[in-house]
């Protein structure tokens, strides 16, 4: 078990080294992320329709858009050099290159997230402070959804052509639970519903992070093998 | 772990891609501490056949033991006991050697991953370029980091994949040194190339592969170089001419 959770910290450590040393893949999440979030802003008028109602929507498509530019190039680094090949010949259980890269993938987005929720505040005018908590609570569970059956499926894609257009068109149509979900229990924070009010959207929401993880489990040793 | 008499066992061993059959009914056996080279014409299967060997991909017919377990299994322990050296370097391009080494070291759950790092490091000669990012270094360089990255966890068997190519004369020189060593240490090593003076250089046994099959394999004692040549040769004309080349 230990070594187990030390192959899941040496592939996160691995990932964070090369992001500090290249800063790929942070800037251009966050960068793609504000640009979704402004060409909304042009696009609707603020005066007339409420910003609690639009504005959930604009933010869980700002977050799904960059974030699959994040998993696109998650394994893409494995992909240069063979790097994957070298992965699949260490004596670790395939799990644990999936949970590190899951890992991975779970805290950039969130770091980038955290940087475009101040943005987003600013640009609709929305107080975000007094609901902050059950937010970042709804954030985490939608950003783990998303990178539970992200990660499976650009280990999927990496090994194709097209694996740019592939990944999400293999992703959004299975993400549609969870993003009902989020974007649902985003605008009902927005309007001061209690996150105890929406344990329904909750349990689905989690209910599909726990199935993603659990088939990404159980077929990521076929995926990974050629 | 027990010593085994055979490293590696290959029965009957097939690999087919649809109509293709890139590995053919391959049987032989490799004793510990020997080293086995086998030639062949682009796609004959030699690579096929590594990745098989290697755990990367499984045999579609046919049984292979490597250090005693069935390939087809996919056992982590089997991992512990090979190292493999391919055209592609497997290192990360934006980390430095001893960030890459180190990275390796933990996956093999390897004590003190930074020594052990520094250590291999060391050994192929690149220690004054440890903390430098590979994306710079040249293709003799990432080679022979390649091999230090193999051998990091001390395997009993190594598998390389044409470990030549690319390679200056003095890389080369450098590689066939490290090969030697690890020889002499009674590494088993299976390796196919190109490069017929080096594959026969340093084997004990010769393999030529052809369309997925051992045409011809001996010990190395009973081989006349000359005459292995013309018939290398001749496997790769009529290749060509199989192929349409």
């Amino acid at each position: 078990m230990n070594l187990y959770l030390n192959q899941i910290a040496a592939i996160v450590w691995k990932d964070f080294v090369t992001e500090l040393k290249t800063r790929e893949l942070l800037s251009a999440m966050f960068i793609f992320a504000l640009l979704v979030i402004l060409i909304f802003i042009f696009s609707i008028n603020l005066s007339i329709v409420k910003a609690s109602e639009v504005g959930p929507g604009i933010l869980w498509v700002a977050f799904l858009f960059a974030g699959t530019i994040g998993l696109n190039r998650s394994f893409m680094l494995e992909k240069e050099n063979d790097c994957l090949m070298g992965l699949m010949l260490v004596p670790a259980d395939r799990t644990a290159i999936y949970f590190g890269k899951l890992i991975s993938n779970l805290i950039f987005l969130s770091i980038m997230e955290l940087f475009i929720l101040p943005l987003f505040m600013i640009f609709f005018n929305i107080d975000l402070l007094p609901h902050l908590g059950p937010l970042l609570v709804v954030i985490f569970l939608g950003t783990l959804g998303f990178c539970a059956l992200g990660t499976l499926l650009s280990s999927l894609s990496s090994n194709l052509k097209t694996r740019e257009i592939m990944l999400p068109i293999l992703l959004y149509p299975l993400l549609i639970p969870i993003i009902i979900g989020v974007v649902r229990m985003t605008g009902q924070i927005l309007d001061g519903t209690e996150l105890f009010d929406m344990m329904k959207w909750i349990g689905l929401t989690a209910s599909f992070d726990i199935i993603y993880i659990g088939v990404s489990i159980m077929t990521i040793d076929h995926i990974l093998e050629e | 772990m027990e010593p085994l008499e055979n490293a590696i066992e290959v029965q009957h061993l097939g690999k087919a891609f649809g109509m293709l059959k890139a590995v053919n009914g391959i049987s032989f056996e490799l004793k510990q501490g020997a080293f086995l080279t086998i030639f062949g014409p682009n796609g004959a299967g030699k690579t096929t056949l590594i990745k098989i060997l290697s755990g990367l991909t499984q045999p579609t017919t046919g049984t292979a033991k490597v250090a005693g377990f069935d390939v087809a299994e996919g056992h982590p322990e089997m991992r512990k006991e090979i190292g493999v050296i391919s055209h592609a370097t497997a290192l990360y391009a934006d980390l430095t050697p001893l960030e890459n080494l180190m990275f390796f070291a933990r996956m093999h759950g390897l004590d003190q991953p930074n020594d052990r790092a520094l250590k291999a490091i060391d050994e192929v000669g690149l220690s004054p370029r440890r903390n430098d990012r590979i994306r710079t270094f040249s293709r003799g360089m990432l080679q022979r980091l390649s091999i230090a990255r193999a051998v990091l966890h001390d395997p009993a068997i190594l598998f390389l994949d044409e470990p030549f190519t690319g390679l200056d004369l003095h890389a080369t020189n450098v590689l066939k040194g490290h090969l030697q060593k690890l020889h002499d240490r009674r590494r088993t090593i299976l390796m196919t190339t190109h490069d017929i003076p080096c594959g026969l250089e340093m084997c004990d046994k010769v393999a030529l592969q052809v369309q997925g099959k051992f045409a011809f394999l001996e010990n190395i004692a009973d081989v006349d170089q000359g005459q292995f040549e013309s018939m290398y040769f001749d496997a790769v004309r009529d290749n060509q001419f199989a192929m349409g080349l």
